[in-house]
Formats: C-alpha cells, structure tokens, sequence
C-alpha cells in the first residue's frame, strides 16, 4: 500500500503535467486564434462601406470585391486604391478565400448572390461597360474594317492585351452600327 | 504546381483563340497575370433573337483546370434564356463535371472532360442561344416564355439585345 502510493502519484503527476500542457496550450492557441481573429476584424473594419461606394462610383468596372480586397489591404486608403487603378495597374483578384469583411450588398441580397456587387457594377450595356460611348458616336469608326484583324498575336503582353482590347470593341461597335442601321432601315 | 500546369494550358488556349479565333467569338484573360479569370464575347446566333447582339461573359477557372470546368457566367444582364440563370450564369452539359449530373439527362460525351476548351465551351453556348434545352430550364420564367408564348419571348429577347449595345 505505503509501496504503491508514490508509485502511483509519480505517474499521474506526470499525467497532469501533460494533460496541463496541452491545456494550456489549447487555451493559448485559442487565445492567439482569437485574437487574430479579432485583428482581423479590426483589420476588416478599416474598409469602410462607403469608401467601397466612392471608389465603385468612380470606377464602375471594378469588382466590389477587388476593391475591398485592395482597400483592406493598403489599409483603408482610397487615394491608394485610385492611384493603383489610374496609373493601369488595376486591382488584384482577390484570394477565392477572402471573405469581404463588409456586407456590401446589405441583407436583402440573397446568398446565393455572392456575386452581387460585380452583377450590380454590371448591370449596364457594353458601351458604358467598355468605355465606347466617345467611339459609338464618333462616325469615324464607320470606315473601321467589320472583322477585326485575324491572327494577331504579339510576344509581347501589353501589345496583346491591346489587340484583344480592340477586337472587342471592335466587335462590340461593329454589332452596335449594324443594329443602328437595321433599325433605321426599319424605319 | 498543378495551377502551372492550368496556366500553360490557359495561356495556350488564349493564343489559339486570338490566332485564329472562331466565327463571332473573342475571349481572353482580362489581364495576363490572372489567366485564370477571361472574358468574352459571343455573338448572337443569325435567324435567332439575338442575332445582331454581342454578349459579354466571364469565364472563371479552376486552379486544377483543365481537370473540372470553368463557370461561366453573363454580365450586363440581358440574356434572356431558359438555359441561363437570371444572375447571368450559363447552365449547359459542357460546363458540368463528368462525374456529376444532377439532372440524369446529360450524356457524358456532352459534359466536361479536358479535350474540350474554352473554344467548345463558348460554341456550345452559342448554339446554346439558338436552341434552348428546355429539359433543366436555369431560368423557369423565360423557359416558360420560350414554350408558351414565343412571340413575347423572342421581342423580350430582341429587346435586350439592343439595350446591351446601348440602343
């Protein structure tokens, strides 16, 4: 009995102290997933509804999304935001991963809208989407061949995105003047 | 490593498409250095509604593409479509996963597999738009448009094409 009780108290110190270990390091580490968690909240609250609105207001094409990503990121600035999307840099996609730390679209959006903030920016034709309205009037466009160029291809990006960029508008003004004319000959 | 590997595919397939793009369809990234985030435009089938209308879309991939589809989804509204979700999402064969058919009535053959492309996808939708499939409407109230009152649908649909090219 007296033999077996030091014995016995051995172990189960041992016991405690490992059980006490992992305890505390639960707590620690739900302390420090915790407070990251409101650091990221605190984080989160940097990007204001509103600067989200102002920057959407100036940049109708840009993703909400994108922009609260940027915005979080820099740390609220507009002026950031602006100047990245005025110099041509344009906004990072953000992570699939990142939850937007505001409801943009407020309660009445159901989930399975997620996308909402893009479908609403979108929610306009391809003239303002695309910035044509100065080309759809200018009658110069009319001498514009129909079929934009075939196989353009350019080992460099910029030129790339620039021949894609065109025969988009192209193709997007060339439909916009046949329509025009269609319906005036329906007139 | 496998994203590598979408991406090669990806920027492969946005040169193919702009060397020798298909009849009415120009699609690429929005910009380089997010392949995996396109759009393009497709336009509207001759003889249907939409012809004479120019569709913009976009198209999201997945990071282990060409393995599971993209989604692709309309923007600027206006696509007025039983196969179309009134979000703007395109609900067809080709964009579903082999694997998985919630419907029962996909062949295989017609849905996702890595031989298809973005050139397939986007040819598909177009005849898509020409002949709607009215087994799995996305859109139940233009699907019922389509069957009962096609006069309506088709000025609804003709409707929308103009006021996407500003018109």
């Amino acid at each position: 009995m007296t033999d077996e009780e030091p014995s016995l108290n051995i172990p189960s110190l041992l016991t405690l102290a490992v059980v006490s270990y992992f305890v505390l390091r639960w707590f620690f580490n739900r302390d420090e997933s915790s407070a990251g968690g409101s650091r990221g909240r605190g984080r989160g609250n940097v990007v204001d509804p509103a600067q989200v609105e102002q920057i959407a207001q100036m940049f109708p094409q840009l993703n909400t999304r994108d922009i609260m990503w940027d915005l979080q990121r820099n740390g609220g600035s507009v002026a950031a935001t602006t100047e990245r999307v005025l110099t041509g840099r344009g906004l990072e996609t953000p992570p699939p991963s990142f939850q937007p730390p505001v409801a943009i679209p407020p309660t009445n959006i159901p989930l399975a809208q997620t996308a909402t903030p893009v479908q609403k920016a979108d929610a306009q034709d391809l003239i303002s989407r695309y910035n044509l309205s100065a080309k759809a009037e200018s009658p110069a466009t009319e001498s514009e061949p129909e079929k934009p160029s075939k196989s353009s291809w350019s080992q460099n990006k910029e030129e790339r995105q620039r021949i894609l960029q065109k025969r988009r508008d192209d193709m997007i003004l060339a439909a916009r003047r046949k329509m025009m004319q269609k319906s005036q000959g329906n007139v | 490593m496998a994203s590598s590997v979408a991406q090669k595919r990806l920027f492969h397939e946005y040169k193919n498409l702009s060397t020798n793009p298909p009849e009415g369809i120009t699609a690429g990234p929005i910009s380089e250095d997010d392949m995996f985030h396109w759009e393009a435009l497709i336009q509207g089938p001759e003889e249907t509604p939409f012809e004479g209308g120019v569709f913009a879309a976009e198209l999201k991939f997945p990071r282990d593409y060409p393995l599971s589809p993209p989604t692709m989804k309309f923007i600027g509204g206006g696509v007025w479509h039983p196969n179309v979700y009134p979000n703007g999402t395109v609900c067809i064969s080709i964009l579903h996963p082999p694997g998985d058919d919630p419907n029962h009535y996909e062949h295989a053959s017609e849905r996702w597999s890595p031989i298809q492309s973005v050139e397939k996808i986007l040819i598909s939708v177009m005849s898509m738009l020409a002949e709607p499939n009215d087994e799995s409407p996305a859109n139940v109230e233009a699907a019922k448009m389509w069957r009962e009152r096609r006069p309506e649908y088709e000025q609804k649909v003709r409707d929308e094409v103009k006021k996407g090219l500003g018109l």
